[in-house]
């Protein structure tokens, strides 16, 4: 009788109206008046998108966005990928601590650690003082203020967004489809590269894609640990709409970010429907 | 039944395997002749898997060793063994069609891909599976996986294949089918078999030798037909099939007594001295039941012996006819008879058993849980 009410209840879509206009106000309204704004303002055309695409600071901004998420996604991925698998290979002794040190990390204020990472990486910070003290470097090195120290903070902020998805697929794989592979004669490299690997590739695949989208707009790190000279699209925006109330060119930068991550999410959506799931083959 | 060559192509000595405290195979020797059906049977926790993890190499020997040809395995890993090994789960590559799952052996062998391709036809062709060939495992149903996995550990000729509780997971009329097909691929490639099972039908129906492990060690080894013929102890007497015990004292060498009467043992010698209470075991086909009028109409044959006891119930099983006795000191026995050969006996009625000497086998040694599953 209950569950014959539900079924009712959920096939009436009359309670989705509270969130359809919540995000038709509040979201798509403002998201079409930007890209209106960017074919208006300051006249109608294409002009704002030219000219961020023909000046050269402006491409060099475009280059240093795609540059940092690209070599983000890169090193999280490359860090992650050990991580989740000690996890997944352990998941009641080190596992179990290893991903609670990754979950806290996640909870914590964003700013207070991107502000820790000032202090290490600074010129007269932990990480400089202890090279120079140890002798190995004369001069501190300049690790932040430019876009290493981006690269650093924003890598470690995007850790957990690689390692869980990329755990969730590890331990759906059979660890006797790793023993079969073993005993039709692969050796550790090959079970590596021809099983284990494309058996991840769900969890790699929505890990990077999650991380490369979401450094792509990322404002608040490359702010601190960034500097003035290579600035990243969010920066970019921000300046443009705070000091020269720029809204035209703004938008169009805006656009820009909105279309790459659309095209983003399309390739994930055709690749990810190509590959299995999970590795169950069981029943 | 194998023919006994000079060097066996397996050979374990002494293997043992312990975690911790507690011994997973005690010791164990054992000689596996090249082109053998040779099935482990045991119930969960035997040792019997342990002991196939260590010949394929996922487990280490404690102490011991395997020989293959005489070459020891011990450090050898298991990718180098080249040994086939089926799985009771599949464990098929989900990321690959059937072709590149069964082609996988063939391509990390770099087998030119015409050769490769042919032999994979070929052994698609052996497990009627050729119309399967470009579907995702996850399209296939388990007796299809089982005989894709079948396929892919057979298709790179390795000299010993191992079977895990393969068809474990798949239901009892599919079962059969893929026993039978089993039997025929060993038959046509005669390829040797290590197969692990908990079933002793599989293993009866399956097997050339039979190796019963119990508690980390081999039982009972030898032919279906030996080991259910004259089990070499109580245990394997009790495991495979069904048994009867009857608690008697050894008189001589060919007598015992049972209750207030003597009876006769079997051809089977023994060294066990008078006044020792053992155990005499007879399977319940071999049990004949008679009304007591019918018994006096037909002597008693020299090599059969007869006890008096009661009816206590019948059990028409469509084929069999099953009738629990009741001796005069209260021994419970079994017996079974074909039903169109089955004579009229009532519950409560009392009735001569008879069994034929060389029908029996005597114990001396056992433990109340060996025979357990007999009462």
């Amino acid at each position: 009788m209950s569950a014959r009410i539900y079924s009712q209840k959920w096939k009436d879509t009359s309670l989705l109206l509270p969130i359809l206009l919540f995000l038709g106000i509040f979201f798509l309204i403002p998201l079409i008046s930007l890209l209106v704004q960017s074919v208006t303002e300051p006249t109608l055309g294409l002009v704002n998108f030219t000219e961020l695409l023909a000046t050269s600071t402006y491409v060099q901004v475009l280059a240093n966005t795609f540059l940092v998420a690209t070599l983000v996604t890169l090193f999280a991925v490359l860090l992650g990928f050990p991580l989740a698998w000690c996890i997944t290979l352990f998941p009641s002794g080190w596992g179990r601590f290893l991903l609670n040190v990754v979950l806290l990390s996640m909870w914590t204020s964003l700013l207070a650690r991107t502000y820790s990472w000032l202090v290490l990486l600074q010129s007269s910070g932990v990480l400089n003082k202890m090279l120079m003290a140890i002798g190995i470097i004369d001069q501190p090195l300049e690790l932040v203020h430019n876009l290493t120290g981006v690269i650093i903070g924003m890598t470690y902020i995007m850790i957990p967004f690689v390692v869980l998805p990329l755990q969730a697929s590890m331990s759906a794989i059979d660890p006797m489809v790793l023993q079969a592979a073993s005993v039709c004669g692969a050796s550790a490299r090959t079970v590596f590269f021809r099983v284990f690997l494309p058996l991840c590739k769900p969890g790699i695949f929505s890990g990077a894609l999650m991380v490369f989208v979401m450094s792509l707009g990322y404002y608040v790190t490359p702010a601190l640990l960034g500097g003035v000279s290579n600035m990243m699209l969010p920066e970019f925006i921000v300046q443009q709409v705070q000091n020269f109330l720029n809204w035209g060119i703004a938008s169009a930068a805006a656009s820009i970010l909105i279309a790459v991550t659309l095209v983003m999410f399309y390739i994930y959506l055709k690749v990810q429907t190509e590959s299995p799931t999970s590795s169950h083959t069981g029943g | 039944m194998t023919t006994q060559s000079s060097t066996p192509l397996v050979t374990l000595k002494l293997l043992n395997k312990e975690y911790g405290q507690f011994t997973a195979v005690n010791h164990i020797n054992l000689e596996i002749e090249k082109g053998e059906f040779l099935t482990f049977l045991g119930s969960s926790g035997s040792g019997k898997s342990t002991t196939l993890s260590m010949i394929a190499g996922f487990e280490t020997p404690t102490s011991g060793e395997i020989l293959l040809h005489n070459n020891s395995l011990i450090h050898v890993p298991s990718h180098k063994r080249g040994i086939g090994m089926v799985f009771q789960h599949y464990s098929l590559f989900p990321h690959m069609n059937v072709r590149d799952n069964i082609g996988f052996p063939l391509d990390i062998r770099k087998v030119p891909k015409p050769e490769r391709d042919k032999k994979v036809d070929e052994i698609l062709k052996l497990v009627q599976l050729s119309d399967f060939a470009d579907r995702r495992p996850n399209m296939l149903s388990g007796g299809q996986k089982q005989r894709v996995a079948i396929a892919r550990a057979l298709v790179y000729e390795p000299e010993i294949l191992l079977m895990d509780e393969p068809l474990g997971a798949l239901d009892k009329k599919l079962r059969e089918d893929l026993q039978d097909e089993l039997r025929q691929i060993h038959r046509r490639l005669g390829i040797t078999i290590i197969y692990v099972t908990h079933d002793q039908d599989e293993a009866m129906r399956l097997s050339e030798r039979i190796a019963i492990f119990k508690d980390g060690e081999i039982v009972g080894l030898g032919s279906g037909t030996e080991l259910y013929n004259t089990p070499p102890n109580a245990f394997v007497a009790s495991f495979l099939g069904n048994s009867n015990f009857l608690k008697v004292r050894i008189k001589s060498e060919s007598q015992a007594q049972f209750e207030q009467q003597l009876l006769t043992l079997g051809t089977q010698s023994h060294r066990i001295p008078d006044q020792t209470d053992v155990l005499l075991m007879i399977r319940p086909e071999n049990i004949y039941v008679l009304p007591k009028e019918q018994a006096a109409q037909e002597p008693l044959a020299a090599d059969m012996n007869e006890i008096l006891a009661t009816v206590e119930e019948t059990v028409f099983l469509g084929e069999s006819y099953t009738c629990t006795l009741v001796t005069q000191s209260g021994q419970r026995l079994m017996g079974k008879a074909v039903a169109r050969e089955h004579t009229d006996v009532t519950a409560g009625s009392e009735v001569c058993v008879r069994w034929s000497t060389q029908h029996s086998c005597v114990y001396e040694q056992w433990s109340e849980q060996d025979i357990m599953k007999a009462s």
